[in-house]
């Protein structure tokens, strides 16, 4: 079924299962909050790979983040083995909140 | 799930080194503030008496020193960007250090110097040692050279100097090791604790913790370098002036030096406040930066002492000390607990639990009216007992003391209920 699906719309379906990840620290999720780079489904791969970064490389939520990304990625896609790929180049910053995640954090 | 990535993630500390730091100053400032209660009358005498010196250290070493060395295990691996060298070392210092600090207040309290107070003295100071090697270990351990690692690697130094000296001191009342009795290296004992280790710690650590916590986009990185050569040199010329004896003139360098330090802080925390992005600023985050301001009074203290009364005037000192300890530091204390313990044990509750939204937030899991009600009873608790050393009122003492107590009780009972949180769905 998936294979079927277009990619924009997988891809659209990845982002929302992701906007449930809510950083605990700062109450935003990890899409607003800037820390996924990337969703990639690659060709003969039965896999989804997440190219993500966090507010900092020894931050304690990093791995209730990543955990909690991969799980919900999996109750998305059951078909598919979640990927995450934590990358620390470049590295997050305030300019990569949302419009959305600014709105929540000014309100 | 597969995670992989050039830099891999990172463990943090575990919940089990860090808890226990946090319980021990919590009980601690319960019986500090007891203490305060049953001893009120020991703040209408000299400030070197029994219950004092006692107090003080109770405060300084069970409450300030064991918070902030459990929260450093915790936070030392954000902080300077690599993780803890070790967590069995983290252990000894605190068994060390939670062994020895009964012994040495115990004895003060007595006013005994005998054995308990060098068994403490000498446990203390091997806890903090491990400490210094577990961080510096952590630190040069990584590459990361950065302002924040200077802050808390010259504070410890600092810390192991002033414990280094406090035993010296001890020794010192049975058998005369130093040129003058311990009265006269009392000043520069204190200093060494408040300024190098209290202040220089918690300005390192601040400096990274408040911007973080506001979500602010300043950083000032030279700002930072100044206030660390402010600090420092503040406290080596009053160390030097002490030590070598000086004229008069320049005894108000090293308060000048350490206020231009404190005042460049204060700018760097209001320009980290005014650029946040988050507008929202708990209660627990308040009162945090309250004690940045708070840091005002002993500045002022310590001019009027060095000005008027060439650092000499009982009253005057006793309200510095208690508004270093019951001011500053504790408001801070009781702030941050607040910013750091509910996610350390979060991770540990719902670590497997964090997203879908239906877990409860990190500031659930403790109660925020029981917080404002701490933070009504310490206020007025520290205005009343400041008030009452000042005009030397023995009745405002006592029900400013027990104020303090109610302050004390709200906050380990916070605390416990914060520490053995049940998982629960929001």
């Amino acid at each position: 079924m998936t294979s079927t699906t277009p990619l924009a719309e997988q891809i659209a379906r990845a982002t929302e299962a992701l906007r449930q990840v809510i950083d605990p620290e700062i109450g935003l999720n990890i899409v607003d909050l800037g820390l996924v780079y990337g969703i990639h489904f690659p060709e003969a791969e039965n896999r989804i790979r997440i190219e993500m970064t966090l507010t900092s490389q020894f931050c304690p939520m990093g791995e209730a983040i990543t955990d909690s990304a991969a799980e919900l990625i999996r109750e998305a896609f059951p078909e598919l083995e979640p990927e995450i790929i934590l990358v620390f180049d470049p590295r997050w910053g305030h300019h990569l909140i949302s419009e959305e995640g600014l709105q929540y954090l000014n309100s | 799930m597969i995670l992989t990535g050039a830099t891999p993630l990172q463990k943090t500390t575990s919940h089990r080194v860090v808890l226990p730091f946090y319980g021990y100053a919590a009980l601690a400032f319960l019986l500090a503030c007891l203490l305060l209660f049953f001893s009120s009358g020991a703040f209408q005498l000299h400030y070197f008496n029994p219950h004092t010196l006692a107090i003080t250290h109770l405060m300084a070493l069970g409450w300030g020193t064991m918070m902030i060395l459990g929260a450093s295990h915790q936070l030392v691996p954000v902080l300077v960007e690599g993780r803890l060298y070790s967590e069995r070392l983290a252990w000894l210092s605190f068994v060390l250090a939670g062994l020895g600090i009964p012994l040495l207040v115990g004895a003060f309290y007595r006013f005994d110097m005998g054995w308990p107070a060098l068994v403490g003295a000498l446990l203390i100071n091997l806890g903090l040692l491990a400490y210094l090697l577990n961080l510096g270990m952590s630190i040069t351990h990584n590459s990361n050279r950065s302002p924040y690692a200077a802050f808390i690697l010259v504070a410890i130094c600092w810390l192991l100097l002033t414990t280094g000296l406090g035993a010296v001191l001890v020794l010192n009342f049975s058998w005369p090791l130093l040129e003058y009795n311990s009265l006269a290296y009392l000043p520069m004992h204190a200093h060494m604790g408040i300024i190098g280790w209290f202040l220089l710690l918690v300005v390192g650590v601040g400096a990274r913790l408040i911007p973080m916590f506001l979500i602010s986009k300043y950083t000032n990185t030279p700002l930072l370098w100044a206030i660390f050569g402010a600090l420092n040199l503040g406290l080596i010329s009053f160390i030097l002036f002490t030590l070598c004896g000086h004229p008069l003139l320049l005894q108000i360098i090293p308060p000048l030096l350490v206020g231009a330090g404190i005042l460049l802080f204060g700018y760097y925390c209001y320009q980290a406040y005014r650029q946040r992005i988050r507008r929202q600023v708990d209660a627990p985050m308040q009162v945090s930066l309250l004690s940045i301001a708070l840091l005002a009074l002993p500045l002022l203290l310590a001019l009027l002492l060095v000005l008027f009364y060439a650092g000499d005037h009982n009253r005057l000192v006793l309200l510095y000390g208690f508004c270093i300890f019951f001011g500053w530091l504790t408001a801070l204390i009781l702030g941050m607990t607040f910013k750091t313990l509910p996610f350390i044990v979060w991770n540990r509750v719902y670590h497997l639990q964090c997203g879908r939204g239906k877990t409860p937030s990190p500031k659930d899991l403790f109660s925020e009216r029981q917080f404002r009600a701490m933070a009504f009873c310490y206020g007025s608790g520290f205005i009343g007992f400041a008030l009452g050393l000042l005009l030397q009122l023995p009745l405002l003492l006592k029900a400013s003391a027990a104020l303090l107590i109610a302050a004390a009780f709200l906050y380990t009972l916070n605390v416990a209920r914060t520490i053995w949180h049940k998982p629960q769905r929001a």
